[in-house]
């Protein structure tokens, strides 16, 4: 590549469109001129002017989710940089590859407090896998090269790039498109041959096998070799939250999601195997809640992450391996298909099918005794949405109703704030959804505290023919934390009131969205219909219970066989 | 709780140190003691870190501190497979003529050099390993130290192991 002269900014949009980038939310500001002067004169890059840098932060994170790709969002210095932060915490937890790009003020003013200035490079290091501040034009091929590399290899995470307004706008000679990298980074990706052998016979004499998929098998796009182990085996399998959509949830092996507000029987199965494969999951406390002893105690553990660090991190394994889960199955599954040593699993099997249909009788009986109205949306949105429709959900009660009772099918289609719990995510992450997958339905499961956190970001849906649906479970209060309160601080609701504020639908309709009011379950689907038939985003507003509740539960200081809450679970 | 030493090679720019520490003060680790310098490869450092743990915080750390792009290699080095350094410079009060002399006898039998002398105080050099330096500032404390320096240990591994 020949040396060219360029100014920062053009080296910048060079540089992202060499990484294949399509999109990139984003506001501009006073130290971001130089580079929106670029962006306004080319069109390989879509740019989505957002209403707030979260909501940028989150569109990017929920983009990178649905599609495989890097997202990317773009703040001002200063305060535009300080309102990213949320936004790139929340997909750092959830290993989400994410490039951020800030303004910073000039070189020569860093440090001195000048108009709109934080030190971005200091407050972003805490949130992010990796960051750079920009000193010199010169450095931006390799800079912005590298931002990409390390976002979305190895364990996927947040890079950001701090740009000063010079660096921006400086013209320097450089060779475009560099592929030098960090001598320390390089990820483990090959597993061990000898630790997969290992793990292939332990599963092939295992009585009781059960596999525990986590993120890591959707974002090594794993889920057909996961599928196949399963099968093959005869093995159970049980998701975390972000495992969501690694297997089919109707899938007769799927007992589906485990741990503190998941299936009754998943995390019974957690607790009955004798081998447990954990595929890219960080054993959070929310997956194996706090009675440890009750966590497989029988099972040979088996942990496969990317990330060596997490081995032995929250529980001892007997069998670690580090590297991509893809490729630790593909070894695995090798020696089962050559060996074809497998043991008699069939009274486990037996076990599975009786498990699976007792979950999965609840979740398709829609007026069973002792469900809410809350449940019940959920559960009606399953009948009405079609297998490819993305969901994503706001945090609390409105997430957990959608993730214990909305069936996902396929990857990359249940989007959620796993690790940080953010409220206000579903939806900005709805829109990066949309633009990831177009002809997709998007659909928001939110709650009324959350959604009013990211609420003014309608306006960039409208403005940008966005159609993304949220479906608000509006009771008019903070739900889980009234929840807990009701349940273990005797019913005193202290500050969890959201009194009658606002009217939902006069709000969407003076944004110019589509909007109604649904009170009764068996109206949503003509609701939901009308609403992707407007082809406007949409906000329909589901009146539901105040005292509804998500159970079953496992208390906080419990264990997986402690879940309170389930009465209306079938007992086998 | 027993001491630790972690050496890092890393890339030699603005914020790794404060990347490095963040590890540390996020787990709630207090630093003992921090060196960094230039290392015999050109645009790396090495960061020599003391720091009081138990053997599974210290392993968790390490991975961490892996797990950071701009680190290069980390071994935590123990102390019977390395040569741990540490220099003190103090500065000791010496009243008279005769404690002058017995300071400076004493210095000289640790192997400390005597930096400079004035009539109320004398400032003595110690490059040794840590636990020696303790003794030797025990033993100064019976005449007054006036003030104490410390650089904090670095440390390399014996034969072809370590660092």
């Amino acid at each position: 590549m020949s040396r060219e002269k360029l100014s920062g900014a053009e080296i910048v949009i060079e540089e992202l469109k060499d990484e294949g980038v399509e999109v990139a939310f984003g506001i501009p500001g006073g130290v971001l001129l130089d580079l929106y002067d670029v962006i306004y004169k080319q069109d390989a890059i879509r740019h989505i002017l957002m209403r707030h840098e979260q909501c940028a932060a989150h569109a990017a994170d929920g983009y990178a989710r649905v599609s495989g790709r890097t997202g990317v969002c773009i703040a001002t210095s200063g305060p535009g940089a300080t309102n990213l932060v949320t936004g790139l915490a929340n997909a750092s937890m959830d290993s989400v590859p994410v490039v951020a790009l800030t303004g910073q003020v000039v070189t020569s003013a860093i440090g001195t407090n000048a108009f709109q200035e934080a030190s971005t490079f200091t407050i972003t290091m805490p949130v992010t896998k990796h960051n750079f501040l920009v000193k010199r034009t010169e450095d931006l091929p390799k800079v912005i090269h590298n931002a990409f590399h390390i976002a979305s290899t190895g364990r996927k995470g947040v890079v950001l790039v701090d740009l000063p307004k010079d660096v921006l706008a400086d013209v320097a000679k450089v060779n475009l498109h560099p592929k030098e990298t960090f001598a320390g980074y390089k990820p483990n990706i090959k597993p061990n041959k000898v630790q997969t052998k290992k793990t292939a016979e332990t599963l092939a004499t295992a009585e009781r096998p059960l596999i525990l998929a986590g993120g890591g098998v959707i974002s090594s796009n794993a889920t057909e070799e996961l599928r196949s182990l399963a099968e093959l085996l005869g093995a159970g399998v049980v998701t975390t939250l972000m495992g969501k959509g690694a297997i089919p949830e109707d899938h007769p092996l799927c007992l589906g999601m485990a741990g503190m507000h998941g299936h009754v029987y998943a995390n019974r199965a957690i607790n009955e195997c004798d081998a447990l494969l954990a595929l890219g999951t960080r054993f959070s406390d929310r997956l194996t809640a706090w009675q440890l002893d009750q966590f497989a105690p029988d099972a040979t553990m088996i942990h496969v992450d990317i990330d060596t660090a997490e081995i032995n991190k929250n529980i001892q394994v007997d069998i670690p391996i580090v590297g991509d889960v893809k490729l630790a199955l593909d070894d695995i599954l090798k020696w089962l298909e050559k060996h074809k040593k497998l043991g008699g699993k069939s009274v486990w099997m037996q076990r599975i099918k009786e498990m699976h249909s007792a979950c999965d009788e609840c979740i398709k009986d829609v007026k069973r005794a002792g469900t809410s109205l809350s449940d019940m949306f959920v559960k009606e949105l399953n009948r009405i949405l079609d297998d490819d429709a993305v969901i994503t959900t706001e945090v609390g009660q409105c997430q957990m109703f959608a993730a214990h009772y909305y069936m996902t099918k396929r990857p990359r289609r249940f989007i959620t704030s796993g690790g940080l719990g953010t409220m206000g995510f579903g939806f900005p992450a709805a829109i990066g959804a949309q633009v990831g997958a177009p002809d997709n339905k998007v659909v928001d499961i939110a709650g009324d505290g959350s959604f009013l956190m990211t609420c003014q970001d309608l306006a960039t849906c409208v403005e940008n023919d966005i159609p993304v649906v949220v479906c608000i479970l509006d009771n008019r209060y903070l739900g889980m934390v009234r929840q807990w309160q009701e349940l273990f601080f005797d019913k005193k609701y202290s500050h969890t009131g959201l009194g009658l504020t606002p009217d939902f639908v006069k709000l969407a309709e003076a944004f110019g969205c589509y909007a109604e009011r649904v009170e009764k379950p068996e109206g949503l689907k003509d609701v939901l219909g009308n609403a992707f038939k407007s082809g406007k985003p949409a906000v329909i507003d589901l009146i539901v219970g105040k005292d509804d509740k998500i159970l079953p539960m496992i208390p906080p200081g419990g264990g997986i066989m402690g879940m309170i809450g389930t009465e209306r679970c079938k007992h086998i | 709780m027993q001491t630790h030493i972690v050496s890092l090679l890393v890339e030699d720019r603005p914020g790794v140190l404060t990347r490095m520490s963040g590890m540390f003060t996020m787990r709630g680790i207090n630093i003992t003691s921090l060196t960094v310098s230039p290392c015999e490869k050109k645009g790396l450092s090495r960061m020599t870190v003391a720091i009081k743990g138990t053997e599974s915080e210290v392993e968790k750390v390490r991975k961490q501190l892996s797990n950071l792009i701009e680190v290069v290699k980390v071994v935590d080095l123990r102390a019977d497979e390395a040569i741990i350094c540490d220099l003190c410079l103090l500065k000791v009060h010496t009243k008279d003529s005769e404690v002058r002399l017995e300071v400076m006898q004493l210095a000289q039998s640790y192997g400390a050099k005597i930096m400079d002398a004035a009539l109320d105080s004398v400032i003595l050099e110690l490059t040794e390993e840590p636990m020696k330096i303790d003794r030797f500032v025990d033993l100064m404390q019976h005449f007054g130290v006036k003030q104490l320096f410390r650089t904090g240990v670095t440390a390399i591994g014996r034969g072809a192991g370590g660092g």
